[in-house]
């Protein structure tokens, strides 16, 4: 069958003889994790996601889709296959609960940003920085050095070195044109123009 | 301070704002990637942000309301180079426009912080933060495509050469130069032009493309005098359809 709506074509094939085969890559870019930090006095949090040939590129095209309108001071993505996740738990059981022993790995210590995600639903958001030589390590570590008082249901561990920051000079980003209310829905009184206009046209209905 | 020589200045930088603000935003909607749609919009705004801005300080200096400036004037009117004016074609040539022309900007806007008219100087600062990351934007894609494959270079590469003549455009020197220099508005095309060799010449250094000599290049100029290209009439047309319709609506 073939249909014009691309998800009817992605379906699985019934009753056809053949073995399995790979599924198809999309005709698409990979994405990339993006994370913004609004204030120099907050942690960075999870914003969502770009689709970009590499990490600079990301990087670029994730300032706009992201921090043109809202208060912005930093910007960092990382490459989705770079982050690395926990299982997620509910209710009042944290994650940090389940983690299996990460016993004493192989290999040399590296930094790892650790984010948790406190509410289901919500963004996730930066805590701190470990040296591990794992990322199921640095997850024990996080919770030793940061000691959550909440329930954490879901931890990212990603190591800095797969991070791109916001360089000190690029801070000036987000130093633009302040009067910009023109880009906000609330400069638009649509509402109050159109009583006027139905007031003004309310006696010529038939 | 000679009043016309600033406002011939203001009306070149505006103009070269919204000529181009209205050119990238074509694309809003028909971007090569939603991505990139997002971004390529966002900077044709910013544009056409930065050109009220600069109607305002020219309406500060007795001019016309900036609508009417901008929806109201006819081709021969306008001070933009014929490059801004120029039709998008294919994302190449519009991405390279881009490169060419945002380079120039970044630089002028850097010049312009430090002009003795105070105003200007301090709009110059928050216009070049803008600018920065049109630049970060343009410099990263022509670096990208510009060693990615066979296909990105030589698409590039063509875009290049048909866009230098226009691009060294963009520097056609005001009839009044010597004035605007004399009097710290601005230090000049001139000095403009070779620190945008020098910046097109860095960036290109790490790509494929191939520049050609400089002094084989033919600058194609008349716009900053109001000579322009048969693409700017329908270019004004379009854009003031809806003003000219209604001049007096309230928005």
């Amino acid at each position: 069958m073939k249909s014009l709506d691309p998800r009817v074509n992605r379906l699985p094939r019934v009753g056809e003889e053949g073995h399995p085969q790979p599924k198809a890559p999309l005709d698409q870019f990979g994405t990339f994790e993006v994370f913004v930090r609004p204030r120099p006095d907050k942690p960075f949090q999870h914003e969502g996601i770009v689709h970009a040939p590499d990490r600079e590129l990301a990087f670029v095209l994730a300032k706009e889709a992201f921090t043109r309108r809202f208060q912005c001071t930093e910007l960092a993505v990382a490459d989705t296959r770079h982050v690395l996740t926990s299982d997620m738990t509910d209710d009042d059981v944290s994650i940090y609960d389940k983690l299996p022993e990460p016993g004493t790995p192989e290999g040399a210590f590296m930094s790892y940003e650790i984010f948790h995600l406190y509410r289901r639903g919500k963004q996730h958001v930066h805590v701190g920085s470990v040296m591990a030589r794992t990322p199921l390590e640095a997850m024990y570590e996080a919770r030793k050095q940061f000691a959550p008082q909440w329930v954490v249901y879901n931890i990212w561990a990603i190591r800095t070195i797969d991070i791109r920051f916001t360089q000190p000079e690029e801070r000036e980003l987000w130093l633009t044109l302040p009067e910009k209310k023109f880009r906000d829905a609330s400069d638009y009184k649509a509402g109050d123009k159109l009583r006027l206009f139905l007031e003004q046209t309310q006696h010529r209905k038939p | 301070m000679n009043e016309t020589a600033l406002k011939e200045l203001l009306y070149k930088l505006a103009d070269d704002k919204l000529i181009i603000g209205h050119r990238n935003s074509e694309w809003t909607g028909m971007g090569p990637l939603l991505e990139e749609d997002i971004a390529f919009s966002s900077m044709a705004q910013d544009k056409i942000g930065q050109s009220y801005a600069l109607y305002q300080m020219l309406q500060g200096l007795g001019e016309q309301d900036p609508d009417i400036v901008a929806f109201m004037r006819n081709a021969d009117q306008f001070h933009n180079c014929i490059f801004a004016e120029l039709p998008n074609g294919e994302y190449d040539f519009s991405l390279m426009r881009h490169f060419l022309f945002d380079t120039a900007e970044a630089i002028r806007f850097d010049m312009l912080t430090r002009s003795a008219y105070s105003p200007l100087a301090e709009l110059s600062i928050k216009i070049r933060a803008e600018l920065r990351y049109h630049t970060l934007h343009a410099n990263t894609w022509i670096k990208k495509l510009g060693t990615a494959t066979e296909e990105s270079i030589t698409r590039l590469q063509t875009a290049l050469n048909e866009a230098l003549p226009y691009a060294l455009g963009i520097f056609e020197e005001s009839p009044y130069e010597e004035e605007i220099k004399d009097s710290g508005l601005f230090e000049g095309e001139k000095l403009l032009l070779e620190r945008w060799m020098e910046q097109v010449e860095q960036i290109l250094k790490d790509t494929h493309l191939k520049l050609p000599d400089w002094s084989n290049l033919k600058p194609v100029t008349g716009g900053r005098v109001g000579r322009h290209s048969e693409h700017l009439q329908p270019l004004l047309d379009e854009m003031s359809e809806v003003f000219r319709s209604d001049p007096g609506a309230e928005w």
